[in-house]
C-alpha cells in the first residue's frame, strides 16, 4: 500500500477509529469502575452536540489557533502515515499544542491560564523522551522515514525495550490519564476545572476533541512501530498496552506536576537514554 | 518574581460545589493567601426555633445537615431531654446509637470518595460511594429514609426495629466490612495516594487546639479529643477509645476517619449485642424550662447544641455550633503557603459541609 | 463520663481578663454564641481537661458593643463576625473583620429583631 493512499485513510478514518477508542475507553474504565458506562458511541453523539452548539468565544484568535491545534495535528498524523520523517511528525505534534496553549492562554480565565502552564511543563517533560524515540528508532534503519523503520526486519521492541517503557510512560500525558491529567482531565474534577479546555464551548471544545482522536490514532501508530515486523504480534501488543494505560488509568491517583517532570526526565535519562547508549554501542560492535 | 493570580475557587466550582467561596492569591502555583467568604445561603434555622412547637422542630434540627442529619436530630432532642429531665429507655438510646454509627459510616464513606475525587482517583471514589450505598439501604431498611433518617424524637425514637431485623443486619455488616478493606488498603498503601496525602496540609497540635480544631482534623494532630467519651445515649456502656494519629498531615486525617469507620462497625456490633428489649420512648410531658448544651460527636467533629427554653412550647434559642464552622479558621491556616493542586485535598480534609455551618 | 459544666456570670468590662485566664488556663474556645431575650446573653464557651467553662455576660440590646477576643483566640473571629451580622452587636477590632458581610442577609441584624410571635409571652 503506497504511503499517501494509507495517510488519506488516516485523514478520513482516524476521527472514526478515535472515537470508537474513546468509546471503549470510557466503556472499559466505567466496568472497572464497577459502573454501567455510557453506550460505546457515546463521544460521536457528544462531539455532534457539541457541533451544534452555538459558537461562543472569548477570544478573536481562540478559534484560530484552535484550528492550527487541529491541522497541525492532521499534518502530524499524516507525515506519519505517509511514511515520512519521524522527526517532522514529533516537531508538528510539538506545535499543534503549542496552538493548544496558544488559544487557552488567549482567554482571560485563571483556570485555562494555569491549564496552559501546566500544557507546557507537561511539553517539557515529554518532549526529550520523544526525541529520544526518535533516535532510537533511527538507530537500526539509519534513517528517520517510517516507511524506513517499518521495513526493518526484526523485532524492534526487544532492541529498545527501555525506549518503549519510557515513550509509555509519557504517552499516559498525552493520552491525558491519571496520574498525569494535569493540565486537562476527562473529568472536570480538578482544581482548575478542566484546565486547558476551561474556556471552549460548543464547536471549538469538538475540534478540541476531534484533534485528541487523531492524536491518540497517531499515539498508537508510534507504539505500532516498535512491533512492525510483524503485523500478527503488533496488533494485539498495541491494543494490550493501550489496555494497559487505561489499568493505569484507574489504579492511580493525579500527580503533581513537579513529581511528573522529575520521573520522566528520570525515565528518559534512566531508560531511554541508557538504552540508546549501550544499542548503539552493541550495533557498532556488530550484533 | 511575582506573577499573582486570583483563582476563584467555590461555589460554583466542581470539586467544592458548597457554598463557600475561597480566593486563592497564588504566586505561580503556590498559594500564598486563601481569603474566605461564606454566608451565601444563611437560613436563620436557629431563629425558627421560636416560631415551631420544641417537638416540631426536631425535624427542622435534623435538617440542618443533609449528611449528619440523624445525629442533629439526636442532638437536639438530648439537648431538649436534659433541660425536661427525661432519661430516655434504654432501648432507645441504643438505636440512638446505631443510627448515629451507621450515619458516621456513611458519612466517612463519602468523605472517602470526595477525597479521592479531589485527588483525581475516579475508581476508589466510585468504589467508595458503592459500598457506601449498602449502609444507606440498611438505613433505608430501618428508618425508612436515606438521607433524612426522621427517626429520632423528643423522649426517644419515633421507630422501633425487631431483634430479627437487626440480627440480619449485623450479618450484612460483616460482608460490608470485608468489602470495605479492598478500599482501605487503597487509601493506606497506595503510592500516588501517599504522594498527594502525605506532608500535605501540615496542621501542628498547638495550631490545631487554639484554632478550635475539632473531630478528625484535630485528632489528625495528635490531640485525642472525642465528644462520644461523654458518654451520652449507649456510649456510656461501650467505651470509645478516641482515634488519634499523631502526623498532622492530610494522610493522619484520612488515617483517623478509615479507622474510625471500622471502630463505628466495632461499635454497632456492641450495640447490636446489647440491644436491651422494652420500650422505645415514654411520653413527654410539659414543656422545657432551662438550658442545656450538648455536646456530641459527629462524623465531623465536636457539635455543640445550646437550648434555652422557657416554660412555653416555643423556646427561646436553639443554637448549633457545627463541626465544620469550628474548622473554618485552621482551613485557612493549612491552606497557607500551600501548592495549588494540593487545595482541594486540603479543602476536603476538614470534611467541609458549609450548608451545615450555615444554619 | 460527662464533663461537667458551669455558667459563670461576668461583666461585660471583664471579658477580655476572663477569656485571657481561659487562655492561660490551656482551655480551648468551644464556641460563642447570643440569645435574645430583654437582654442580649452571650455565652463564651471553654473547655478544658476539668469541665466546660460558660462565660455569661448581658448586653443591651441597643447599640450593644464589646471588644473582639481574636487577638487571644483567633478562631473567634467566624463567631464574632456572625453575632456582628445576626444580632449587630458591634464588635470592637476583630482581626478579620468582615464588616457586615460575613452573611450575606437581607436586613441587618435579624436576629436582634423582636419576636417572631408577637403574641407571645416573653420572660420575665
Amino acid at each position: 500500500m503506497s504511503g499517501w493512499l494509507s495517510a488519506i485513510l488516516y485523514i478520513l478514518l482516524a476521527p472514526v477509529a478515535g472515537g470508537l477508542i474513546a468509546g471503549i475507553d470510557r466503556k472499559l474504565t466505567a466496568r472497572m469502575q464497577r459502573r454501567i458506562g455510557p453506550p460505546i458511541f457515546q463521544p460521536f453523539y457528544d462531539l455532534f452536540k457539541l457541533i451544534d452548539k452555538e459558537n461562543v468565544i472569548v477570544n478573536l484568535y481562540q478559534n484560530l489557533y484552535l484550528t492550527g491545534f487541529l491541522v497541525f495535528n492532521i499534518v502530524a498524523g499524516t507525515l506519519f502515515f505517509a511514511g515520512g520523517d519521524l522527526l517532522l511528525v514529533i516537531f508538528a505534534l510539538a506545535l499543534s499544542g503549542i496552538f493548544l496553549v496558544l488559544g487557552a492562554a488567549s482567554a482571560t480565565s485563571p483556570y485555562s491560564h494555569i491549564g496552559a502552564e501546566r500544557e507546557l511543563i507537561q511539553m517539557m517533560a515529554c518532549e526529550p523522551m520523544l526525541l529520544i524515540a526518535a533516535m532510537g528508532l533511527y538507530l537500526l534503519p539509519h534513517s528517520f522515514q517510517v516507511r524506513d523503520i517499518l521495513a526493518v526486519d526484526k523485532p524492534l521492541f526487544l532492541y529498545l525495550p527501555g525506549i518503549l517503557f519510557g515513550l509509555l510512560y509519557i504517552l499516559t500525558i498525552k493520552l491525558r490519564k491519571s496520574p498525569f491529567d494535569l493540565s486537562t482531565s476527562h473529568h472536570a474534577h480538578q482544581e482548575i476545572v478542566k484546565g486547558i479546555t476551561t474556556e471552549f464551548s460548543g464547536p471549538a471544545l469538538a475540534v478540541v476533541e476531534l484533534a485528541h482522536w487523531y492524536e491518540t490514532i497517531l499515539i498508537l501508530g508510534m507504539i505500532y512501530l516498535f512491533f512492525a515486523w510483524n503485523p500478527w504480534v503488533a496488533v494485539p501488543a498495541t491494543i494490550g498496552l493501550y489496555l494497559a494505560e487505561i489499568l493505569v488509568d484507574n489504579t492511580n491517583a493525579r500527580l503533581t506536576w513537579r513529581w511528573t517532570v522529575t520521573s520522566s526526565w528520570l525515565i528518559a535519562a534512566v531508560a531511554g537514554a541508557g538504552n540508546l547508549i549501550v544499542l548503539f554501542y552493541f550495533l557498532k560492535a556488530g550484533f | 518574581m511575582s506573577n499573582r493570580t486570583i483563582i476563584p475557587f467555590g461555589p460554583q466550582h466542581p470539586v467544592l460545589p458548597e457554598p463557600i467561596h475561597l480566593d486563592l492569591v497564588v504566586e505561580d502555583e503556590r498559594v500564598i493567601e486563601a481569603i474566605p467568604s461564606f454566608g451565601f445561603i444563611h437560613r436563620g434555622l436557629e431563629r425558627l426555633v421560636e416560631k415551631k412547637d420544641f417537638q416540631e422542630f426536631t425535624f427542622v434540627a435534623e435538617r440542618v445537615c443533609g449528611i449528619c442529619s440523624f445525629i442533629h436530630g439526636m442532638g437536639y432532642c438530648q439537648a431538649v431531654e436534659r433541660v425536661m429531665g427525661i432519661t430516655l429507655p434504654p432501648r432507645a438510646d441504643y438505636l440512638r446509637t446505631f443510627w448515629a454509627e451507621l450515619s458516621r459510616i456513611h458519612s466517612h464513606l463519602l468523605w472517602m470518595g470526595l477525597v479521592a475525587d479531589a485527588f483525581g482517583f475516579e475508581n476508589l471514589f466510585m468504589n467508595s460511594w458503592r459500598i457506601r450505598e449498602n449502609i444507606l439501604d440498611i438505613v433505608e431498611e430501618t428508618t425508612g429514609g436515606r438521607v433524612i433518617f426522621g427517626a429520632a424524637k423528643i423522649g426517644g425514637t419515633r421507630r422501633d426495629v425487631t431483634n430479627d431485623k437487626l440480627k440480619e443486619i449485623g450479618r450484612t455488616l460483616k460482608t460490608i466490612e470485608a468489602e470495605l478493606h479492598a478500599i482501605t488498603d487503597v487509601f493506606e498503601q497506595d503510592y500516588s495516594v501517599q504522594q498527594r496525602l502525605r506532608g500535605i496540609g501540615i496542621l501542628s497540635r498547638e495550631d490545631a487546639f487554639d484554632l478550635g480544631a475539632v473531630g478528625p482534623t484535630l485528632r489528625g494532630s495528635g490531640e485525642p479529643m472525642d465528644a462520644r467519651c461523654e458518654g451520652y445515649a449507649a456510649y456510656r456502656d461501650i467505651e470509645v477509645e478516641p482515634i488519634v494519629e499523631s502526623d498532622c498531615d492530610s494522610y493522619a486525617r484520612c488515617m483517623v476517619r478509615i479507622r474510625e469507620i471500622y471502630q463505628s462497625f466495632d461499635i454497632i456490633r456492641q450495640v447490636l449485642c446489647r440491644m436491651p428489649d422494652g420500650e422505645t420512648e415514654i411520653k413527654v410531658k410539659g414543656y422545657p424550662n432551662g438550658e442545656h448544651f450538648a455536646r456530641l460527636e459527629q462524623p465531623r467533629g465536636e457539635v455543640l447544641y445550646y437550648v434555652k427554653g422557657n416554660g412555653t412550647k416555643h423556646l427561646d434559642r436553639f443554637r448549633v455550633r457545627t463541626p465544620t464552622f469550628a474548622n473554618i479558621p485552621p482551613l485557612l491556616k493549612m491552606l497557607q503557603g500551600c501548592d495549588l493542586p494540593d487545595v482541594p485535598v486540603i479543602v476536603l480534609t476538614i470534611d467541609p459541609c458549609i450548608s451545615c455551618a450555615e444554619r | 463520663m460527662e464533663t461537667p459544666q458551669e455558667i459563670v456570670t461576668i461583666a461585660s468590662s471583664d471579658l477580655l481578663a476572663k477569656v485571657q485566664e481561659q487562655k492561660d488556663a490551656g482551655h480551648r474556645l468551644v464556641q460563642i454564641c447570643a440569645t435574645t431575650l430583654e437582654q442580649l446573653e452571650l455565652s463564651y464557651s471553654f473547655m478544658g481537661k476539668e469541665g466546660i467553662t460558660h462565660l455569661r455576660l448581658l448586653l443591651p440590646r441597643d447599640q450593644p458593643s464589646l471588644p473582639s477576643i481574636t487577638d487571644i483566640y483567633f478562631g473567634a473571629f467566624a463567631y464574632e463576625n456572625e453575632m456582628h451580622d445576626l444580632f449587630g452587636i458591634d464588635i470592637r477590632d476583630i482581626r478579620v473583620d468582615y464588616k457586615g458581610k460575613f452573611y450575606k442577609i437581607s436586613e441587618p441584624a435579624p436576629f436582634n429583631a423582636g419576636c417572631l410571635i408577637p403574641t407571645r409571652k416573653q420572660p420575665s
